[in-house]
């Protein structure tokens, strides 16, 4: 029971780092309606700007703060300097310019940083506490609870300010959006800015446990993907669900289902994706196709 | 200009060309050093591999990340094979339908999604692919990977081994390229268009997106698994790494760079996964993912039709230039002055043609 009650939490920790990547992508595809595969190597990007921040001295939670701003800055000028061209255009010549991006950014850490995996300082205390007799990591109840408060803070954004209003209205409409006056474009600067910040927490979370290297994100990546086709495109909360189940599930497999073990528990969303499919046919977030006579 | 382009498009002058094209390849392995021979057998195998990933998505717009897993696989069946005795032709079969299959299946869940679905579920391909490989060390080896020599050139051909090996390359990669030709040329290609086109379109002529986007895959599928068997004609030795994420962008990469939807623009792509890695790693080993990444958006901002769309890109703008010179954008241009006059109608017809 105790091992039992660690790997649920602990799961729930990994699936809040996927939630957050995922959030990232979903809030991009809801204002721009494409997938940024760049997400995940934008985040490890911010995670060695933090990394490099503490080492120049500044305590650990600031260099956080400040690879969030930086990547805020960094996601703005993307979205102004590379994605708008393509943003009208074919959907999957977008999808091929952030993967272009993934290469040059991943290539970019690896060239500044090489490709040594560095060691990233844990924001959280390596203690283990005592839950229900099992002893859990501070890390794993830390990661969640950051992930939690995130997504009430974009909850809120979203729901309570002008802002987040706006940005409704652009990724809803962006034509009525631009007919009522909203800027549209800046708008967008702010949406990929923003999903650069999710990305930077989801970074500087995975980073202690990964240890840093330029290809850290990519199987969280593929865990974030799994989480947004499980839990829709459009529903945030459904996302951050999916990803927990995800998290939670992969942990369990890993130990209970012997042939798994830990190095092919990425497999478990996927073969999670394709049951659902097999029942729901039309997919968790597709329409059902009505015929009118 | 049009004198040349209609001296071109007549029917002997271009069977005379291809004939020559043919002699040419037949000729050359004999002609070339043996590190030539296996740098353009390599490139026949991942020309294959960007061909497959061309039908799926440069012909019918399906984003895939997922081809390299079919070339791994391909290649792993194929040593398989041959390490149990296999006769070769079953093998070459098994590396061709295996991976087909499995396509097939990924191809049923995938394709139900629809939009970039498919994009996000063949990204875990290589991703699985990987542990995937280590874990059934019965059949792959293992992370230590396996080889399997079964391409040494006969005895009785007299040929060197790179020799041999590149007359395999061409000769199977040659049959799979001129069928996929005739594939996209005929209607499923059109259909295939129509679907990347729009699906509602599509479906309202009777053409169903489902069912075509999961042909295009397993085709896609297919013929990545008979690049993993050239991949191992040529290469011999097979690994997880062989099926990594890295190499399935990179080969994502090449077909963008080579031309998206395009028979020329797919053997451009496996010149460019082949050298590219090689030219960068001698300008800066540590740059080569900077130059891959900055390659691929320069090519996409400035060319999106990829290299095979340079000559027909440079024509038009020389074309422009030429008009904007003489101030009168209708008129044929100036080379056709110095050819009489029956060939100069001629040509601004087959201007006009191509400007409609």
């Amino acid at each position: 029971m105790g091992t039992f009650i660690q790997l649920v939490v602990d799961g729930l920790s990994l699936g809040s780092v996927y939630a957050a990547l995922a959030l990232a992508i979903v809030l991009v595809n809801q204002a721009t309606g494409l997938i940024n595969f760049a997400q995940g190597g934008m985040a490890v990007l911010s995670a060695y700007i933090a990394w490099w921040f503490a080492g120049l001295g500044v305590p650990l939670i600031l260099a956080i703060l400040l690879s969030v701003v930086v990547s805020f800055l960094m996601g703005a000028v993307i979205e102004r300097y590379v994605m708008r061209r393509f943003e009208q255009g074919d959907p999957d010549t977008a999808v091929v310019v952030t993967i272009g991006l993934l290469t040059l950014i991943t290539g970019v850490c690896g060239w500044l940083w090489t490709y040594n995996n560095q060691q990233f300082p844990s924001l959280f205390p390596l203690d283990t506490v005592s839950v229900f007799g099992a002893a859990v990591s501070v890390r794993s109840i830390g990661t969640t609870v950051v992930i939690i408060a995130i997504m009430l803070l974009l909850q809120g954004l979203f729901l309570g300010t002008k802002l987040g209003l706006a940005l409704r209205a652009v990724a809803v409409n962006p034509q009525s959006a631009a007919f009522s006056g909203l800027p549209v474009g800046r708008l967008l600067m702010v949406g990929w800015g923003l999903a650069a910040c999710l990305g930077a927490v989801a970074g500087a979370l995975i980073a202690p446990q990964l240890t840093l290297t330029p290809g850290m994100m990519d199987t969280a990546l593929v865990y974030a993907l799994a989480a947004v086709i499980l839990g829709g495109m459009s529903s945030p909360i459904g996302v951050v669900l999916a990803a927990w189940i995800i998290g939670v599930l992969e942990n369990l497999a890993a130990v209970y289902v012997p042939f798994i073990g830990y190095d092919l528990k990425v497999a478990v969303p996927f073969v999670l994706i394709f049951i659902v499919l097999i029942v729901r046919p039309q997919g968790l977030f597709g329409r059902r196709s009505v015929v009118r006579v | 200009m049009p004198a040349s382009s209609a001296f071109f498009s007549r029917r002997w002058v271009r069977l005379v060309i291809a004939l020559v094209i043919v002699v040419a390849v037949l000729l050359l392995p004999l002609a070339l050093p043996e590190f030539a021979n296996q740098t353009l057998a390599r490139i026949g195998v991942f020309a294959v591999a960007v061909l497959g990933l061309n039908v799926v998505m440069g012909y019918t717009g399906q984003v895939s990340l997922g081809q390299i897993f079919f070339v791994g696989l391909g290649a792993y069946v194929t040593a398989y094979g041959v390490r149990n005795d296999v006769n070769i032709v079953l093998v070459l079969l098994a590396s061709v339908l295996i991976p087909g299959i499995v396509g097939l299946v990924i191809a049923l869940a995938a394709a139900r999604l629809g939009g970039l679905a498919i994009a996000m579920v063949t990204i875990a391909l290589p991703i699985v692919g990987v542990p995937l490989a280590k874990r059934l060390s019965e059949f792959t080896g293992g992370s230590q990977g396996t080889s399997a020599r079964f391409s040494d050139a006969p005895e009785w051909t007299g040929l060197y081994d790179d020799q041999w090996q590149l007359y395999i390359v061409i000769l199977i990669g040659g049959i799979v390229f001129l069928l996929t030709r005739n594939l996209v040329r005929g209607k499923y290609g059109r259909a295939f268009a129509i679907v990347k086109e729009n699906e509602a379109v599509a479906s309202s002529m009777g053409i169903s997106p489902y069912r075509f986007k999961v042909l295009a895959f397993t085709i896609a599928s297919l013929i990545g698994g008979v690049s993993g068997f050239l991949y191992m004609v040529v290469v011999q030795y097979t690994s997880p790494e062989t099926l990594s994420f890295g190499h399935s962008i990179q080969l994502l990469a090449a077909m963008v760079i080579g031309g998206a939807g395009s028979i020329v623009g797919s053997l451009l792509g496996g010149a460019y996964y082949v050298l590219a890695p090689q030219l960068t790693n001698a300008v800066d080993p540590s740059l080569t993912a900077v130059l891959q990444g900055a390659l691929l958006l320069l090519v996409l901002f400035v060319l999106p039709g990829g290299l095979a769309s340079l000559p027909a890109r440079l024509q038009r703008l020389r074309r422009r230039a030429a008009g904007g010179r003489e101030h009168h954008p209708g008129a044929p241009p100036t080379s056709s002055t110095d050819v009489p006059t029956p060939a100069a109608t001629k040509g601004t017809q087959t201007e006009r043609h191509d400007q409609s």
